[in-house]
């Protein structure tokens, strides 16, 4: 063969090399990435009164990536009613387990409980861009491990696309273009918005139709965040947010009052209170795994919580809450959450007899720091 | 807008399978099956 057609043949046999290697990277990668597209399995517990879905409260959202279950939990004795939502960010997993713990074991005496786990369904199905993060993480149970997806902050932009430059949402604020995809930024939505925008406003709908009283948000934000370990309320409930922190100050859990903001639209605790005129409150509690500060991403430490970067920076006081080597695991996320809902509940019934809303079967902050999540939530199948 | 966004990837995509087959250089090559995958799972949306 001449050196020629020796060189050409080589450059045509790296080609094909190089071809076939694209399209296995391809084959094996998009694989993975449709595993985030399969919901997450949720158990309702035997209270559950009535199995809905988003789209019912605003048709156009049916089959859209947007939908997503909503659990109702109604008594027999009349009172409030109380929403619980979940993964308005998913990559908050505190927020989100802590509806479905709810979902999978309440069963309500008096007034409803409508439970929304995943508020932004479509946030489940990727994960942020550029953070080497887990796609999913286990908690075990006494019958095997429960897998969940850890999804991104906003809505999958295959979904929604493209960003604009500048985003001005419902409430006229102005922000950065990729908050046109964060669901905590587009309340009270549009109904012919974007995605996101239709999510909100679906929710709102949800509010007005089932009669909110009292709306609670649930997140989670970096330790080195100053809102943290906080209960962010709107002004319609500011007696129902400090009757609530003293009895938690009191169990010696430390919540900090943080009042909305009334010029930062588009959040849930400002437009649920200001469009909806309910009681609005989002719980927000310490998780290392989606700080800047922290090392490397993984399932561990989305579960145990433990990074020796967070506990060098709070030895440094660079962070808002104490941050030892026990780290913050899930199951101490999850049990604040459960406490502070459990205290907002409290406080309804003490402040509005009238409007209580009495849940049993609810597991105790106690027994999910002391046992984990997985002791409570339903078996896998 | 879907099909604008197929249509700057599908572009970008063939740019860079051409360059893959005209390129002469082993590591370029390599550069270049590696930006593909992106563009290839881009095109069918899978993210």
């Amino acid at each position: 063969m001449k050196m020629g057609n020796r060189a050409a043949f080589r450059r045509r046999l790296s080609t094909v090399f190089f071809a076939a290697l694209v399209l296995a990277a391809c084959f094996f990668a998009g694989r993975e990435f449709r595993t985030m597209r399969a919901p997450d399995a949720i158990y309702p517990g035997p209270g559950l009164t009535a199995s809905r879905l988003l789209s019912d409260y605003l048709p156009p959202l049916k089959g859209t990536p947007g939908d997503t279950p909503v659990y109702v939990f109604e008594g027999k004795a009349p009172g409030g009613a109380v929403l619980i939502l979940g993964g308005t960010h998913p990559n908050e997993p505190a927020g989100f387990l802590t509806a479905v713990l709810l979902a999978e074991t309440i069963r309500t005496v008096r007034g409803k409980v409508v439970i929304v786990p995943q508020a932004n369904a479509s946030g489940f199905t990727h994960s942020d861009p550029q953070e080497g993060s887990p796609q999913r993480y286990e908690i075990a149970t006494p019958s095997g491990p429960r897998v969940f997806r850890l999804g991104a902050r906003v809505t999958n932009p295959v979904h929604q696309w493209p960003d604009p430059t500048i985003y001005v949402n419902p409430g006229g604020q102005t922000l950065a273009g990729v908050e046109a995809r964060n669901l905590n930024r587009v309340y009270p939505g549009r109904a012919d918005g974007s995605l996101t925008e239709r999510v909100a406003y679906a929710l709102m709908a949800l509010i007005k139709a089932e009669g909110i009283i009292l709306g609670i948000d649930l997140h989670e934000s970096a330790p080195e965040y100053p809102v943290i370990n906080a209960i962010v309320f709107h002004e319609n409930a500011a007696d129902l947010a400090a009757t609530a922190q003293m009895a938690l100050q009191a169990e010696g859990l430390d919540f900090r009052l943080e009042a909305s903001p009334p010029n930062l639209r588009g959040l849930s605790h400002r437009e649920w209170g200001d469009a909806a005129g309910i009681m609005a409150v989002l719980l927000e509690t310490p998780n290392a795994s989606h700080g800047r500060l922290k090392g490397k991403p993984s399932a561990s430490l989305v579960v145990d919580g433990r990074d020796r970067f967070y506990e060098r920076a709070a030895k440094l006081g660079r962070l808002f809450v104490p941050f030892g080597p026990e780290g913050i695991p899930l199951r101490e996320r999850m049990a604040r959450h459960l406490a502070g809902i459990a205290a907002l509940l409290d406080a309804l019934r003490e402040l509005t007899p009238e409007r209580a809303v009495d849940l049993e079967s609810v597991p105790s902050a106690a027994a999910v720091r002391a046992a984990g999540p997985g002791t409570f939530l339903h078996p896998p199948k | 807008m879907r099909y604008i966004y197929h249509l700057i990837v599908l572009y970008l995509m063939l740019q860079t399978a051409w360059y893959l087959v005209q390129e002469r250089t082993f590591w370029k090559q390599a550069g270049a099956a590696l930006v593909l995958v992106l563009l290839l799972l881009r095109l069918f949306l899978v993210k």
